[in-house]
């Protein structure tokens, strides 16, 4: 018995952990989360190992932070200058927007549907990892306490992340959208096509189970398509990078994505902790200043736009304002007349010049019928000939 | 590499370390391996509590405190992951139990014999795991076998260079 000692702890071990396994799986095939004993092994762990994570995290801040504030100013006073312009940009764009937004509100209500906005955010920071390849899951700085909740949505300005798992108290770990058991509903911006995204082996977010599609094409946008009640509607997800065949399916794709957000190098995010069909007081606020400082600005450009799609004849759009035909009068080839009827008939516009006439102006020799009615002599030209 | 009787080499070659090299380095190789993947980003090609549980697990000679080491890594790691408690554990296990059993038969002082030994057992630690996920478990799982031979041989690197480092702390009789 002693000879075999080893053997029999091992096996023992082995045994002890298959089971804790299988009743783990049973758990979870039943619907239940995780049990009372490994919620407990998990708060257990974390518990050991982020204390530790947040001093590292803290200390690799702190001197980021005293870099990026006293040592690395030298383009600050330029990118001030070019954020000041985007900011004005993206006001003119907001305020351009915004009729067509409370457009799609009005109809909204009208077919009683209720588009849910990002209300409210928490931002937090990364901390941590799960360290293993297998699981795209890492930790954020803001837990229970914080009024993080599991199966809120995170995301960073450029794209979704994931979302919320586990919450402890001032901690939460987050799956991430290119974990192999993530699962988010997104949407194809240009196709319209639906999937549902997971990670893959290489850890990239891919859309399985499409149906093959010539359409679909490397840099079309993806979107959340909101039906998975974690994401709101409309978020960035990525641009499909390329289409490849499913090994286990005849006829259907995998479509993998380059992510919008930097999956692989996550400092901040932004956990959604409320969604509401309005949008949230700053928002608002920001919506206001916007139509206040440049709503002017943006109505005129917005009627010069509309006048540019209903006269696509006479607006080039490849050339500068200044130098539209429109507007060129240096332009020795005036809009050349339309051609005349050479048999003018009683259908003939009435301000039609006169075949004979025209046809004479043209070098052209007009066959005259008899009994043809000659139009009235005193009839105006044609005022786009003036 | 030396052959000699189990015994023989059990009782002249266990190495022992202070307390607090015992509780502290498993801590650290789960906390950071949980924190260096968000500063190296995908480059993080190693496993540090698997070679930590070889390290002790060569070293103690043991094959129990070998295999409960690396069964008690194993589930802290599965523990941070979110997956079932339980996958890390019984691979971390099996490479606690493998590494302290030829341990006890081959001479492990030599660098080169380390590496080796390391560079197996990264291998069979993520040959256990995909068995686990895949066949005990049932779970779809893809695997990619050039990221866990990268893996292999991070660990090994560590490996040459931790070991020497930790040797230093052990108590001399």
């Amino acid at each position: 018995m002693v000879r075999y000692r080893n053997l029999l702890v091992l096996l023992v071990l082995l045994v002890a952990q298959i089971l804790g396994l299988a009743m783990q799986v049973r758990r979870v095939n039943s619907g239940q989360g995780d049990g009372q004993g490994v919620r407990l092994i998990r708060l257990w762990a974390n518990g050991i190992v982020t204390p530790p994570e947040k001093v590292l995290h803290n200390t690799g801040s702190g001197i980021s932070w005293i870099w990026n504030n006293y040592f690395d100013l030298r383009h600050a006073r330029q990118e001030n200058s070019d954020l000041q312009k985007t900011i004005d940009r993206l006001r003119l764009e907001q305020a351009a927007l915004l009729e067509d937004a409370k457009q799609g509100q009005r109809l909204q209500a009208l077919l009683n549907f209720e588009q849910k906005y990002i209300y409210k955010t928490l931002p937090a920071e990364v901390i941590g990892t799960s360290g293993s390849e297998q699981s795209r899951v890492f930790t954020i700085n803001k837990g229970k306490k914080d009024g993080i909740d599991r199966d809120m949505a995170v995301i960073t300005p450029d794209g979704i992340v994931g979302k919320v798992r586990d919450v402890f108290g001032h901690t939460a770990q987050v799956l991430a959208i290119n974990d192999q058991s993530s699962g988010a509903g997104v949407i194809m911006e240009s196709t319209r096509i639906r999937g549902i995204l997971r990670g893959n082996s290489q850890g990239r977010p891919e859309i399985v189970d499409v149906i093959s599609d010539q359409r679909i094409k490397a840099g079309d946008k993806v979107l959340t398509a909101g039906g998975d009640q974690i994401f709101p509607r409309g978020l960035p997800v990525g641009v499909v990078e390329k289409v490849v065949n499913d090994p286990e399916r005849d006829g259907f794709v995998d479509v993998i994505l380059k992510p919008a957000a930097h999956l692989d190098q996550l400092d901040e995010v932004l956990v959604i902790t409320a969604t509401e069909p309005r949008f949230a007081p700053d928002q608002q606020q920001d919506i206001a200043t916007s139509e206040a400082l440049k709503g002017a600005e943006a109505e005129k450009q917005k009627t010069s736009e509309g006048m540019a799609e209903k006269l696509p004849g006479l607006i080039d759009p490849n050339l500068p304002a200044d130098q539209q035909p429109l507007n060129d009068t240096s332009n020795p080839n005036p809009v050349s007349r339309p051609p005349m009827a050479i048999h003018p008939d009683r259908f003939t516009p009435a301000n039609a010049a006169p075949p004979a006439s025209s046809g004479q102006d043209n070098g052209q020799a007009a066959p005259k019928k008899p009994g043809t009615p000659k139009p009235a002599e005193s009839n105006p030209a044609p005022q786009g000939d003036r | 590499m030396s052959v000699l009787s189990a015994d023989a080499r059990r009782d002249f070659e266990i190495h022992r370390y202070p307390a607090l090299i015992y509780a502290l380095v498993p801590v650290l190789a789960v906390v950071l391996q949980a924190w260096l993947p968000r500063v190296l980003g995908r480059f993080a090609w190693f496993d540090l509590p698997l070679v930590i549980t070889v390290f002790f697990a060569l070293s103690r000679r043991n094959p129990i405190q070998g295999s409960l080491l690396g069964g008690v890594l194993g589930i802290f790691e599965d523990a941070l992951t979110g997956h079932a408690i339980g996958i890390n554990g019984i691979a971390k296990t099996l490479v606690g139990y493998l590494a302290a059993t030829i341990g006890i038969l081959v001479n492990v002082e030599n660098h080169a014999v380390r590496l080796i030994m390391t560079f197996v057992l990264s291998l069979v630690g993520s040959a256990t795991y995909f068995f686990v996920v895949r066949f005990l478990l049932g779970m779809s799982m893809d695997t990619n076998w050039m990221a866990e031979l990268y893996k292999a041989i991070g660990n090994s690197v560590i490996a040459l260079v931790l070991f020497p480092l930790l040797d230093r702390t052990k108590i001399r009789d």
